[in-house]
């Protein structure tokens, strides 16, 4: 490994932000930038358009940035980079977010010291990765000194920053010795290293951008296949290590996922599958310390023994279906919550300590912050059909046509101990589900549209300190179906939900970007996604294709030159092996553009 | 086709199934008492949810010929009624899209 550059080289395609299904030339958000410089210079001439107002068209609730911005990214991923380089001149929506053009700045302007703090604000690094950016950073800081001629300064550096973050003692040795370098030209030689004032800085931005990649989950490790029928929710167990699934087939299956072993050797297997349910499964939860599972299914909630598959407990005391289950943060027992507008507080053995009843909304979701303040509602939208004017008739199966919304608050804050609302959040449509984040700050909502006269699908997030709206993220699809997201990332720092479309969304918490959008997944709906609590890298996601797939970020030994990413090899599965493992087939060298979603079509 | 609820009415009166309470019609879209099905009385609604319906038959009704298609209950299979799809005589055709429960499958629900 040379001195410069020693992780990667000029990596073409390396971003953690870079959506793998795409054909050949995807761009993201991140690089978008380094791109146009590598690229030809951007026209000038192109003027921004001012426009009035904030929506799309004056009669339309589709938010103009928000829908210009999709454009934009759709346009650079299918190649057409110009286009997307005009429309982003002429809207003035840039695809960065302001950490990501500050980041820029600093590499780009050598501001070092405001560097390292702009790195971690990017949020998308973990410990490791966090360590090799900064020897990158630290580096070039070094080496530019070095080229200037300010040697003390230089050695500085060396000893109180590459010292530190360096693993390889010939590494450092081969950096020190540069010293002896009798002029600036003998050093970029030596270092093979452009100079201040060549690429150099532009080619460090691109190694640190493979580095955050590294961090991101967006290839699948393996697909389990074992339920017969629609996989409808999903949750890991506290450890990590299990997962456990529930569906359409009236089934739950705790799977065995050793998070922290290499994708190609861990067991991943279905330890046990629960066949006591009579309708579909539709909840599940761990208790704390992940001895029992909870599944619910119509108004039946089931206790199991995580460990022998037994049924500890039969609950009936809902009257209809039970939509939430939640076990308490402070282990003295779960929450359940259902369409009978009960919330139960049950033990940890099942008997109940208090019913919450009524509720003013029919419960679909719930969830208890995790310092015990408060608990957050969700709840369904009551149709109150009018008769219709003139022959309109109702869709099969779906709302009446002229169905209006009610107008009650049905995302309630209750103040957990004295059980008394805190908080209406006003929101119209369907509300599929709730999730807070590991701070106890933000509350996550699915909203669908409950008629075609509302806003299209969106996830909330809101502040529940301020409480106020401060993000809302959109391009997934929702409509009737139940679909959930979640918080994922160190520090949560990303969004990702289920989607009718069969895709995997995934935005950036605090800018509302999309980042991803991730398929593999084959017809119907992603009805849910869930990050493992013990491994920032990976999540899981389930679908109507009766699978569950493992997403992870690629190996951490980071792209040849000139490599993409390759999506894991996903050979033919066997049925009814009652066991999906894949293995990692590696990168893919080259400039194979063939990977992707058309490559993994199963 | 994904995890959905069933649906769920509001209003002065909700009509369920008698079998299992799912909801299915409100008394505010009742458009008649007048009617007959297979088990005596039955009503004629405007908009009926929760309700899955079978193949188009068609059936001769005292009052002419009818394509209809039986609705059944979405959780318990129960069959409730029928839909009119088509009246083919001019002065029935406001029934056309319009839904049958039969009186003594439907019970009182909240
Ligand atoms: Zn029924």
């Amino acid at each position: 490994m040379g001195p410069t550059n020693g992780h990667n080289g000029i990596a073409s395609k390396t971003n953690g932000y870079s959506k793998p299904h795409v054909n050949g030339s995807s761009k993201s958000p991140v690089l978008n930038g380094v791109d146009g410089l590598k690229l030809k210079k951007r026209d000038t001439s192109i003027r921004q358009v001012a426009l009035p107002g904030s929506t799309l068209y004056d009669d339309s609730h589709v938010d103009r940035e928000e829908y210009i911005r999709l454009v934009i990214q759709s346009l650079r991923d299918v190649g057409y980079i110009e286009s997307a380089a005009t429309l982003e001149a002429e809207s003035g929506y840039t695809m960065e977010t302001p950490e990501v053009s500050e980041f820029r700045r600093c590499i780009l302007e050598a501001d070092w010291s405001n560097a390292h703090a702009a790195l971690v604000r990017l949020g998308a690094t973990e410990e490791d990765e966090l360590w090799d950016a900064k020897f990158l950073i630290s580096q070039q800081k070094y080496l530019e000194l070095l080229e200037a001629g300010r040697t003390t300064t230089a050695l500085q550096v060396l000893r109180r920053e590459l010292a530190r973050l360096s693993t390889d003692p010939d590494q450092l040795h081969a950096l020190s010795s540069l010293i002896m370098c009798s002029n600036p030209e003998d050093l970029r030689q030596r270092a093979n290293w452009d100079g201040a004032s060549g690429n150099s800085r532009r080619q460090l931005l691109l190694s640190l951008q493979t580095e955050s990649m590294n961090a991101f989950p967006q290839v699948t490790t393996a697909i389990l296949e074992v339920h017969t029928d629609e996989v409808w929710n999903i949750a890991w167990s506290h450890s990590g290590n299990y997962l456990a699934s529930v569906g359409r087939d009236k089934t739950a299956i705790i799977w065995r996922v050793e998070y922290d072993k290499d994708p190609s050797t861990r067991e991943l297997s279905p330890q046990i599958i629960l066949r006591e349910h009579m309708f579909s499964v539709g909840c599940v939860a761990w208790s704390l310390d992940d001895s029992i599972l909870l599944t619910a299914s119509e108004n039946i909630i089931k206790l199991w023994n995580s460990k022998t598959g037994v049924c500890k407990e039969t609950l009936t005391q809902h009257t209809d279906v039970v939509a939430a289950l939640t076990w308490l943060p402070d282990n003295s027992g779960f929450i359940s919550g259902g369409l009978d507008r009960k919330i139960i507080f049950w033990d940890s053995n099942g008997r109940s300590v208090h019913t919450w009843t009524p509720c003013p909304v029919r419960v679909t979701d719930l969830a208890v912050m995790p310092d015990m303040t408060r608990l957050i509602v969700v709840g369904m939208y009551e149709t109150s059909p009018t008769v219709p004017v003139g022959t309109t008739t109702p869709p099969e199966g779906g709302p009446p046509a002229n169905a209006k919304p009610s107008s009650e608050n049905r995302a309630i804050v209750y103040d957990l101990a004295t059980k008394e609302p805190e908080m209406f959040i006003p929101l119209e449509g369907e509300l599929s589900s709730v999730k807070v984040s590991g701070d106890s700050k933000y509350a996550l909502i699915n909203r669908a549209p409950a008629s075609d006269s509302e806003p299209p699908s969106e996830i909330h997030l809101w502040d529940l300190e301020t409480e106020r709206l401060v993000k809302k993220y959109v391009g997934h699809k929702q409509s009737r179906h139940v679909i959930r997201s979640c918080f994922g990332g160190v520090d949560g720092a990303f969004i990702a939900s289920g989607s009718e479309d069969g895709i995997i969304y995934v935005w950036h918490r605090d800018s509302g970007t999309l980042l991803e959008a991730l398929t593999g997944h084959g017809a119907g709906s992603v009805n849910s996604v869930a990050w493992n609590p013990r491994n920032e890298r990976m999540f899981a996601s389930c679908s109507d294709d009766k699978t569950i797939r493992i997403w992870e970020a690629p190996p951490s030994t980071a792209a040849h030159p000139n490599s993409r990413i390759a999506e894991y090899a996903l050979p033919e599965l066997e049925n009814g092996k009652g066991k999906g493992r894949e293995r990692w087939d590696g990168y893919r060298a080259g400039s194979g553009s063939d990977v992707g979603a058309s490559s993994i079509a199963l | 086709m994904g995890m959905s609820y069933r649906r769920y009415l509001n209003g002065a009166r909700i009509y369920g199934c008698s079998n299992c309470k799912t909801h299915l019609a409100a008394i505010h879209t009742m458009i008649s008492r007048a009617f007959n099905g297979q088990h005596g009385r039955a009503y004629l609604f405007e908009v009926v949810v929760n309700v899955i319906e079978g193949e188009p038959v068609d059936r001769v009704m005292t009052t002419g010929n009818h394509t209809v298609r039986d609705i059944y209950c979405c959780k318990c299979g129960e069959t409730l009624g029928w839909k009119y799809i088509k009246a083919y005589e001019a002065t029935q055709k406001y029934k056309e899209g319009k839904y049958i429960l039969e009186r003594n499958l439907l019970v009182d629900v909240q």
